[in-house]
């Protein structure tokens, strides 16, 4: 008797893991974050690692757009802060803060966000290409748009920015 | 000397693939439309460096074609060819031919078994030098019987002897062939007491042992704090309370020793399981001392000590190129015919000296001849010809400045280029590959007519460095050992400021004193907490590291010394690299990451500011005068400030690092008056001023001794030979200088 409820009970399940499998769509990953009342996104593929903790040290002679180093399980890798690629104003820093760690462009970075949003999967459908009213600056770093929890977010191309970055180092 | 020449040719082979891999990149690159100046030069001095280490083994049909390929490459490098497709066809024939030629090597292991030069390519490419590209003939094994005839041994592999078919592009022979299996190892080999390990695996290790040094750091970090836990116990629990603990600190303290001791020795074995001897550098390149000499006619005598001194396998392995290049450079540009020789009144037989020798964890090499010298009149001339330097900027060099011009690329002072060296390939590479590649630091000597002395100073190992932790507005900064001259805490009341910075007088030298947090600004938000303890630690005096680059030295004021260890240091993340302050990134028992400065950049930095603030300075003082003053002093420091003060005021300055050349200077000249020291090499000031005095033009003139020495004697010393004024460096400042001086001028 408790078998057959068992099998039943397997069944149903396994219909209705299927049913959502059957839901196809691409979708991609995103990793949403803040830069100051701003919303922003990487794709996820790019991202390895969130940290909200680490320790950042003061390297000099580095421009002010690089925070410092950290060691990552001992690994050293440098902090960006992105705010004046974007042209946003500084932010101070806050408990907050998160620090990404990203590769594209030919090297790999941490990327200072004022405040970790969230990590999703959305529908590929669900960003649409960058508006033309965007600013000429950021026109160059947004792959497309999106509405997330009503707020506007830009998805950016960390591949560009990045060897954006290291050619302004050379 | 009996040599060994088998480890020399397997050791030249490895090499040798190496760079033909490296032309063989740079030719697809070069073919790729995308290659820059960089590639032809990378393409020339692989080539260049082929020819060198050839020449050494006596591998002539390898010299002869890798001369002709750099030939090309040359013109490439210079404008006078432009790369095309012919061409380049052309050099990847070169190319295979030299393969194939090491690969023969490789087989026979033997060096006479080589064929004969390709007449056919080497005509070819000597052609193509002279800019007239011709087709070769197509059939391959018309074009490089000398290739691949000897490669039928091998060839049993990939189906020998068979024709190669006509599809495949006659212009790119034998090519693909596979590398013939690795040298089987020499049969001598004691196999009872050596065993072969694969480099990476002991860098493996070598990198893991370097893991468990950090991780120690941390463990004699856990000691400091349970020490501090202990002492807070004892104050609110009593010392009863505390004994127990203090017990378990002593245990963890004798464990924590014993381990780090075992560790040690551990470490140091594992770093010796990759020393080789210098040996393998000395003995060959002695070989070819005597080689090159005889071909230009020059006798030398080649002198070799301390070919016993061990050096990591990397070190070994980098420190061939350099070696040869300053040897082909003392013996071609330096040592003289036995004729000038002779009328110089020097033997005929020139000496080149090779010496080797420990210092601490270091070993200095130097490469000496007993030559002419650098002519840096001629070196400057040249640079200002090339278009280096302005004309203005060539003159108002030091000395030391216009040794440094034979350090950039394409600079050679020969105008007749000989097959040894006068490209202007040689001294680039050697400053790139001792900076660089073996972390060391290059010294340069010369006095005409006397000869020349280049000191290299490398770490034995590059695995782990000496480094010095400092603290800077609470942050803690490194440096390597290397540049650091000494640590010292000099009252305040030491320092003087002359021309507008601060300098402080250490062993009868001045050295400019820069404070540490201003070189490296650092960030406001960042150095909050500690200003007052700052002051409080005036009191006991500056702490000062003096940074010594070559011969000039710079005292940077820091707040405290942390540590004196060796630490593994870690490179930054490659888009960092092109910082010039920081070489790298060391991990300290706390888990933070300090970041090691790099010396030669600070100076530079410190250098720059100063030029600002004179500039400044002489701007505000613009009375001219046009007094000429003569400085003497053997130390740079000394000169270079003595140069800004006077300079300051108008006064036009040349500089002598030495009595002898102080008096060679003043009577080539016609100065107006003479500053000198008293303690110098070869003659001292004392002399100096007398023979001066015996000279019409100088009887007269005003001289003023400058000294560290405060004694009555020895100014009266000074004033018996003839001196006008005697300062002491203790109460020099600038003004004192430059009023004594425009009083005695009038």
């Amino acid at each position: 008797m408790s078998e057959t409820t068992l099998d039943q009970v397997l069944s149903q399940r396994r219909e209705a893991r299927q049913d959502i499998v059957n839901v196809d769509e691409p979708a991609v990953k995103l990793v949403i974050f803040a830069l100051g009342d701003q919303y922003f996104a990487f794709h996820g593929e790019r991202i390895r690692e969130i940290l909200a903790q680490a320790d950042v040290f003061f390297v000099p002679g580095s421009p002010a757009s690089l925070e410092g180093v950290i060691n990552v399980r001992g690994d050293i890798e440098s902090v960006i802060r992105p705010h004046e690629m974007l042209h946003l104003p500084e932010s101070t820093a806050s408990r907050t803060s998160s620090i990404l760690l990203g590769h594209g462009g030919g090297m790999s970075s941490g990327i200072r966000v004022d405040r970790m949003v969230d990590v999703v999967d959305l529908p590929q459908s669900s960003i649409q290409p960058p508006p033309a009213t965007l600013p000429e600056h950021m026109r160059a770093l947004v792959l497309g748009v999106l509405k997330f929890q009503e707020q506007p977010v830009a998805v950016l191309d960390l591949d560009k920015m990045f060897s954006d970055y290291a050619r302004g180092l050379g | 000397m009996a040599i060994d020449i088998k480890k020399f040719v397997i050791r030249f082979i490895e090499e040798a693939r190496d760079h033909i891999n490296r032309l063989n990149d740079g030719l697809s690159t070069l073919e790729s439309g995308s290659g820059d100046a960089e590639v032809i030069n990378t393409i020339f001095r692989s080539a260049h460096t082929i020819k060198g280490s050839s020449r050494m083994l006596k591998l002539v049909t390898i010299t002869e074609t890798a001369h002709k390929l750099e030939d090309v490459m040359g013109g490439l490098r210079d404008g006078s060819l432009q790369f095309s497709p012919t061409l380049g066809q052309l050099l990847y024939r070169a190319v295979d031919a030299l393969s194939g030629l090491v690969d023969t090597l490789a087989e026979n292991n033997d060096v006479t078994a080589l064929p004969a030069p390709d007449d056919i390519l080497c005509a070819a490419l000597t052609q193509a030098c002279a800019g007239q590209l011709s087709q070769l003939p197509s059939t391959p094994d018309a074009v490089t019987p000398a290739v691949n005839e000897p490669n039928q041994a091998n060839s049993a592999v990939d189906k020998p002897n068979q024709p190669i078919p006509p599809h495949i592009p006659a212009i790119l022979p034998a090519q693909t062939k596979p590398a013939p299996p690795p040298p089987l190892g020499e049969p001598k080999l004691k196999t009872a007491e050596t065993v072969r390990v694969r480099l990476s695996k002991l860098d493996e290790l070598i990198k893991l042992m370097g893991e468990v040094v950090s991780s120690h750091a941390r463990m004699r970090q856990r000691l400091l704090d349970i020490g501090g836990i202990e002492r807070d116990l004892s104050e609110n629990a009593g010392p009863d309370a505390a004994s127990h603990l203090h017990q378990f600190a002593q245990l963890l303290k004798d464990d924590v020793q014993a381990q780090e001791a075992l560790m040690d020795e551990l470490h140091d074995k594992t770093l010796l399981m990759r020393m080789l001897p210098l040996s393998i550098v000395f003995e060959p390149a002695a070989r070819m001392v005597r080689e090159l000499a005889r071909s230009l006619g020059k006798q030398v005598e080649c002198a070799v000590i301390g070919t016993e001194i061990e050096l990591d396998r990397q070190m070994i392995d980098k420190l061939a190129d350099p070696i040869i290049h300053l040897i082909r450079n003392a013996i071609d540009h330096g040592l003289e015919t036995p004729e000038t020789r002779l009328a110089a009144g020097k033997p005929a037989q020139g000496k080149l000296t090779l010496s080797a020798r420990q210092d601490g964890s270091w070993v200095v090499i130097d490469v000496s001849d007993d030559g002419g010298g650098i002519p840096l009149a001629a070196v400057r001339e040249k640079a200002v010809k090339k278009g280096m330097i302005s004309a203005e900027k060539g003159a108002a060099l030091s000395d030391q400045e216009a040794i440094d011009l034979i350090f950039l690329p394409g600079f050679s002072t020969n105008s007749i280029i000989t097959d040894m060296s006068g490209r202007g390939v040689g001294m680039d590479v050697v400053k790139q590959a001792i900076l660089d590649d073996l972390q060391g630091v290059v010294n340069v000597e010369t006095r005409l007519g006397a000869g020349t002395t280049f000191s290299l100073r490398l770490p034995l190992s590059l695995a782990v460095m000496r480094v010095l932790l400092v603290e800077v507005d609470g942050l803690p900064f490194g440096f390597t050992a290397q540049y650091v001259g000494e640590l010292l805490r000099l009252p305040s009341s030491a320092m003087l400021t002359v021309a507008e910075r601060n300098a402080v007088i250490i062993r009868n030298e001045f050295v400019p004193v820069v404070p540490l947090s201003e070189l490296l600004r650092i960030p406001a938000h960042l150095n909050s907490a500690v200003d007052s303890a700052n002051r409080s630690k005036n009191d006991l005096g500056m702490l000062l590291l003096v940074l010594r680059v070559r011969n000039e030295k710079i005292a940077v004021q820091v707040d405290e010394l942390l540590d004196e260890r060796d630490m593994v240091i870690k490179p930054l993340p490659e888009h960092m690299r092109r910082l010039p302050l920081v070489s790298g990134v060391v991990t300290t028992g706390k888990n933070e990451l300090v970041s090691v400065l790099h010396a030669p950049a600070l100076l530079e930095m410190a250098r720059r500011a100063r030029t600002q603030a004179v500039r400044v300075e002489a701007a505000s003082h613009t009375e001219e005068s046009h007094y000429r003053v003569l400085v003497v002093d053997d130390s740079l420091n000394t000169r270079e400030i003595e140069k800004d003060v006077l300079e300051a005021y108008g006064y036009h300055v040349t500089l002598a690092e030495d009595g002898l050349d102080g008096l060679r200077k003043a009577m080539d000249g016609d100065f107006d008056a003479v500053l000198t020291d008293v303690e110098m090499p070869n003659m001292d000031g004392f002399t100096l001023t007398a023979r001066l005095r015996q000279e019409e033009k100088y009887r007269s003139k005003p001289i003023i001794i400058i000294t560290s020495r405060e004694k009555e004697e020895d100014k009266r010393r000074g004033v018996q030979v003839g001196a006008d004024a005697y300062i002491v460096k203790g109460d020099f400042d600038q003004s004192g200088l430059v009023d004594t001086l425009r009083a005695l001028l009038g």
